[in-house]
């Protein structure tokens, strides 16, 4: 019994060199001022939020919330054009995601076909364009040109195609759809589209939520389009809305904000103390949200980013 | 239909046309399913290479693209001899530089130590974790820069009050500029490229970490001769990558973060696109400015995908 339950035994109670010791503390003390590093930010934001505007400009709201109040959220929920933007941005968001999902795994299962004629091409096409584009000024005249510019389709569409994404899905689609139920689905009388949507689609759950998250996230913050393509404040998504409040020093242009933090105070000091502890408030409003989706499609998310970027 | 695999199993007497129609007659739908793809590619990355020609031109609107005349090298020549050209370069260029001395290295560090976390558990959490930055937008990070930096209330002054230092505004500062941006990628990045380098570690044979018990190797060793040579593919590509990117601007993030104050160093060549070009309606001007910099960038990464591709044997393509 001693010999052959020796070499089990052995391996459990090994010894942890010395090296391999300093190794593990060193490892655990990284991992704790790392994990600090990433969360107290966040952490500071949220309690800031509920915070009493004065004790925020004192320094005392360090650890824990100080004097706990909502006015903060308050003036953002009457402050309208930041509301109006929020819409925008959900439908925005909703709309090119499913365009973006539609048009990507189309476009993977096509490039996944072995005998697809013209893939090379196609390829090249597409990889092309990650080297090489018009710019942003050609860009900005051409959508000028074909009326795209100031209108909601331009924050929808542009953007809802990423190269990268479509290499990601199309070797998703490779390495865990068997080529066996293709052949069978041909043999049965199936043509590409009823297989795509009767087969491809169902079994693709965890790339359409990785790509649902990398989409929509990369939707719903972007600023930059509607600053560029848009001239009606009323078509802004939130993200070119919250530049002007929480990225410019200057006043805001539209009066809005400031009125709006106005409200139930007495004076102009007052207003600008609220406007300090509304600009946590916002970043949790707008943030919040893309947060959510993360814990919940997290399950999805990694194995699927684990799958594209092995072999992607 | 059986008609695909009952034409492959023909003796080759039938004849190239033939064979495409039959090719044709059981795959049109392909060609149809990649339309939309294609037509998104047109539309917004095509049309507007269309448009690069005003580079050359002197760009007026009621003549448009094709209209407008031809003026040759005009606009390259002014933007070379201009005296703000050497700065746009070396701010673009330095930043990204130090951005990537500084930002690459730590992922690869950060998914070695991380892959040495035996907990299950915690090493997911921490997975998790680090990841949360990616979603944050550049927005909202500015924001969160400029109140955490503010002079009065941020946080960052705050603790040096209570060392005895005096409070700076970070954000108005032409030397702080680099730093803070960098560090703020960091930030928002590692988590990302970390998550890329764990995948990889994941795909190591277990046996030859077994074979390096068995010969006493302590962990330092294990990740010298094991971790490293095993991600160093992974490592080779987002290298390439980056340094084909060397010229690019990250305008998004440098314009929301440029102030007043930081001005020297925070005008790179996407911002001073996006200032001059549709500030002040420069079209041609920085359409060629534009198109300077993709071409530089085009040839950047070949180049370095040939020298990475000599140097290790592996390449981006």
């Amino acid at each position: 019994m001693s010999a052959s339950a020796g070499m089990a035994v052995r391996k459990s109670k090994k010894r942890i060199s010395k090296s391999d010791q300093v190794f593990h503390i060193v490892n655990t003390v990284l991992w704790i001022v790392i994990m600090f590093m990433i969360l107290y930010p966040l952490y500071l934001v949220i309690i800031a939020s509920v915070s009493d505007p004065d004790a925020i400009i004192r320094g005392e709201v360090v650890w824990h919330p100080v004097g706990i109040s909502f006015r903060g959220y308050e003036a953002v929920f009457k402050y309208r054009e930041l509301l109006r933007s929020y819409g925008n941005s959900i439908m925005y968001t909703f709309a090119s995601v499913i365009i973006s999902i539609f048009v990507t795994l189309l476009a993977a299962y096509v490039l996944s076909r072995p005998k697809f004629k013209g893939k090379a091409l196609f390829n090249l096409f597409f990889i092309f364009t990650m080297f090489f584009g018009g710019g942003l000024i050609p860009t900005f005249l051409t959508m000028r040109d074909i009326g795209l510019y100031n209108t909601p389709w331009v924050i929808v569409l542009m953007g809802s195609v990423s190269v990268w994404n479509m290499m990601v899905a199309r070797t998703f689609i490779q390495t865990s759809i068997p080529h066996s139920l293709y052949e069978a689905s041909m043999i049965d009388g199936a043509s590409h589209f009823s297989y795509f949507f009767k087969i491809v689609l169902p079994l693709s759950k965890t790339i359409i939520a990785v790509l649902a998250v990398y989409y929509g996230v990369s939707k719903w913050n972007d600023y930059f389009t509607g600053l560029v393509y848009l001239r009606d404040r009323n078509l802004y998504p939130l993200q070119t809305i919250l530049r002007e409040i929480l990225a410019t020093l200057q006043v805001d242009k539209s009066g809005d904000y400031m009125m709006s933090m106005m409200d139930n105070v007495e004076s102009m000091v007052e207003a600008t103390k609220v406007a300090q502890v509304a600009k946590y408030c916002i970043i949790v409003v707008a943030t919040g949200p893309v947060v959510i989706l993360y814990a919940f499609m997290q399950k999805y998310f990694e194995k699927g980013v684990m799958i594209g970027s092995l072999k992607g | 239909m059986k008609s695909a695999a009952a034409v492959q199993t023909q003796k080759p007497s039938t004849s190239a046309s033939q064979r495409a129609k039959s090719y044709l007659k059981d795959n049109w739908q392909l060609y149809i399913m990649i339309l939309p793809a294609v037509a998104y590619f047109i539309i917004f990355h095509y049309m507007p290479m269309y448009g690069i020609q005003i580079a050359f031109k002197d760009y007026k609107a009621v003549s448009g693209i094709t209209g407008s005349e031809w003026v040759g090298l005009k606009h390259f020549k002014a933007f070379f001899n201009a005296y703000y050209f050497t700065r746009l370069l070396a701010n673009t260029l330095i930043l990204n530089i130090e951005n990537l001395l500084i930002g690459f290295p730590i992922p690869v560090i950060m998914a070695i130590m991380l892959n040495q976390i035996k907990n299950d558990r915690i090493k997911r959490g921490i997975q998790t974790t680090i990841y949360v930055p990616y979603f944050i937008s550049t927005v909202v990070l500015a924001g969160m820069l400029y109140i955490f930096l503010s002079p009065t209330s941020g946080i960052f002054n705050t603790v040096r009050q209570w060392f005895g230092l005096r409070a700076i505004d970070y954000m108005s500062s032409a030397s702080a500029f680099r730093p803070i941006y960098i560090i703020s990628s960091i930030w928002q990045g590692a988590g990302y490229s970390t998550i890329l380098y764990i995948a990889a570690l994941s795909g190591i044979d277990q046996a030859l970490y077994e074979a390096a018990e068995i010969d006493g190797a302590s962990i330092w060793q294990k990740i010298r001769y094991i971790d490293l040579p095993s991600i160093l593919p992974t490592i080779m590509m987002v290298l390439v990558l980056d340094c084909g990117k060397l010229l690019n601007s990250n305008t998004e993030k440098a314009l929301v973060m440029q102030t007043a104050g930081n001005i020297p160093k925070s005008d790179i060549i996407g911002v001073y696109v996006y200032n001059v070009g549709l500030g002040n309606a420069q079209f041609s001007y920085t359409a060629a400015i534009g198109l300077f910099i993709n071409i530089i960038n085009f040839i950047l990464i070949i180049s370095v995908n040939k020298i990475s591709k000599k140097a290790t044997d592996v390449g981006l393509f």
